[in-house]
């Protein structure tokens, strides 16, 4: 109790100052240029007596050799090099920065200050060397002569700072270059979405650059204003994220496709500050899923419209007195028939097949040997679906005509088809194919008009909107298709 | 009592085969018309009772012809592998077979029709 008596104040120095005092108290500074401690003088004893009652890191540097004095807080900041560093000449204790102590003894010696702000020094404290940062304020001390006879400096350690800002400023430029990097468009609202903060609308929207409150408007078709903003409103009031795929109104004046999500940033209270959102154009894709709509609905309508040219298919071959074992080869092979003109008709994507190809493929696979069958013409001629598929299994009637009872049904007869275009009289375009045989066995017309007969009779004339002639010359069959050339064109 | 039709149909084996339907239940078939043009031609000057209508023919839609038809008061079928659910709006009360279907099924739409009968 005695200690705190003001008599014991100045029998006893330093005066308290924790466990630095203490330690200030036992040292023996006879072995160093301040000597004795009794015999400091008194400005020296001031100086210390104030220091070691801070708070604050602060070191006091003494004399030409800036003999280091400190208090409890700067031995915190020292590390492990208290407490050895008490009492040391202070470009030893500090070894690695002693060209900046020779500097601060210098210039504080001469009557200045110096101060320095995130000051960053390598310092080794805990064994390696590593960076930390530092507010620094140097000011002369004076002695009883008002000579400056050290210098004491206030330290303030600010490394966790500076590495949290740098680590901010890394984290935001991240997220900068992430907010470039992606495609998306990025938006910001206010809390209750009345506001549009800002919108990078890449060039497919416009863009908000000052907040704006006519952003609906802006973006929004009328009629999708309801939906969206329910979508908002139920997001606001969860506090979770908005997500919706709308329609928008594109920079161009068009009409796009936006999948869109907002996340809320919340305050410390849990509150809305504000919205942060990305939208994905997904008009292309849009576009797709439609098409794909459409193709399927195609789809479905030309397998149903397949199932029925099967029915007639059937129902012709399977009609009036028939052997049943026949008939089913010539259904089948009709089938395959119809399959391979499906070929053609999907190889052309189904807008259209060459009429030579169309009549290769509907008749050389019946050819007894590829030199008993010419296909040729002058000039391809693009045919339409339909008129593709018809005219397919017209030939394919006629081959296998052919090879049961015409040219291919013995060894030599062979098939010549020869197709042209030219003029007629009022000088419009024609189209003539001739299917000529030749060479085969005597020829009759056949008692009985069987389905190939009536296909390419009845069926392929109103198909072609010209006329078909099938003429049994001693020589073989000749059959002429006569129409018009722009079969391809709309008739 | 035979009915004169018109049978409006893209597909040569199908239209052999509706043909064939149409002569078996007793009527005629007074012209086939297989593109749209040809269609529209005939749905405007020729002379019959009742048509079949093939809604896709060729790539195009056969509904100016029913338009014309609707005009002259001559009732129509359409015959399609859409189903109903192919039919523009406008046309979707008109009565429909779904193509493949029966030569029964072509009768009872027939026979549903407003037509005058013996």
């Amino acid at each position: 109790m005695a200690a705190d008596t003001p008599q014991n104040q100045t029998s006893q120095f330093p005066n308290g100052g924790g466990h630095t005092g203490e330690l200030i108290r036992s040292f023996d500074w006879s072995k160093t240029p301040l000597g004795p401690i009794s015999n400091w003088p008194e400005s020296l004893k001031t100086v210390t007596n104030m220091l070691l009652q801070s708070p604050v890191p602060i070191v006091l540097l003494w004399g030409e050799d800036g003999i280091m004095i400190y208090n409890d807080a700067y031995s915190g900041f020292a590390g492990s090099r208290h407490p050895q560093l008490l009492g040391s000449k202070v470009r030893e204790g500090w070894a690695e920065i002693a060209d900046f102590n020779d500097n601060v003894m210098r210039v504080g010696l001469s009557g200045r200050t110096l101060a320095y702000e995130n000051q960053e020094l390598t310092l080794i404290r805990h064994g390696k060397p590593a960076p930390v940062w530092m507010n620094l304020d140097y000011s002369p001390v004076m002695d009883e002569s008002g000579k400056p006879a050290g210098v004491i400096a206030i330290v303030v350690e600010t490394t966790k700072q500076v590495l949290a800002q740098r680590q901010l400023r890394e984290s935001e430029e991240r997220f900068r270059a992430l907010t470039s990097a992606t495609s998306d468009i990025i938006y910001q609202f206010s809390a209750d979405w009345k506001e549009m903060r800002a919108l990078d609308g890449r060039g497919l929207l416009s863009d908000t650059e000052r907040p704006t409150i006519n952003w609906q408007e802006t973006y929004l078709l009328p009629e999708d204003r309801p939906a969206v903003l329910a979508k908002v409103e139920e997001a606001i009031r969860t506090k979770s994220v908005f997500q919706l795929e709308h329609r928008v109104r594109q920079a161009d004046g068009g009409l796009g496709w936006m999948l869109s999500r907002a996340v809320p940033i919340m305050d410390e209270k849990g509150e809305i500050v504000e919205w942060f959102g990305a939208a994905t154009d997904t008009t292309e894709r849009r576009q797709y899923e439609e098409h794909l709509r459409l193709v399927v609905h195609e789809l479905n309508h030309r397998v149903k419209n397949n199932l029925a040219m099967t029915q007639a298919i059937a129902a012709q071959t399977f009609r009036g007195d028939i052997d049943l074992k026949e008939a089913q080869n010539r259904f089948a092979s009709r089938m395959v028939a119809l399959g391979q003109a499906n070929d053609l008709l999907t190889g052309e994507r189904w807008v259209g097949a060459s009429l030579g190809g169309a009549i290769e493929q509907a008749i050389k696979p019946h050819a007894p040997d590829d030199g008993r069958c010419t296909v040729e013409g002058d000039e391809d001629v693009k045919l339409s679906p339909k008129t593709a598929l018809a005219l397919t299994l017209a030939m394919h009637e006629l081959a296998t005509n052919a090879l049961k009872y015409g040219a291919w049904s013995n060894g030599e007869g062979r098939v010549d088809v020869r197709w042209s275009t030219g003029n007629d009289a009022e000088g419009k375009r024609r189209l003539r194919i001739e299917w000529r045989e030749s060479g085969g066995p005597d020829v009759r017309p056949p008692a009985r008009r069987g389905f190939g007969s009536v296909l390419i009779e009845r069926g392929l004339a109103r198909e072609m909107g010209g006329t078909v002639t099938m003429e049994y010359l001693p020589t073989g069959l000749v059959c002429t298709v006569e129409a018009p050339e722009n079969l391809y064109a709309e008739r | 009592m035979p009915l004169r039709i018109l049978v409006v149909e893209d597909e040569m084996t199908i239209a052999l085969m509706i043909e064939d339907m149409l002569i078996q239940l007793g009527h005629e078939v007074v012209e086939l018309a297989m593109r749209l043009p040809r269609a529209e031609e005939l749905a405007r000057q020729a002379a019959f009772d009742l048509a079949l209508l093939d809604v896709n023919l060729d790539g195009r839609k056969s509904f100016p012809v029913a338009d014309v038809l609707s005009a002259r008061g001559i009732p129509f079928v359409f015959a399609t592998g859409y189903g109903a659910s192919g039919l523009e709006n406008g046309y979707s009360h008109c009565p429909v077979v779904t193509k493949p279907f029966m030569m029964e099924d072509l009768k009872t739409v027939i026979d549903s029709l407003p037509l005058p009968r013996a």
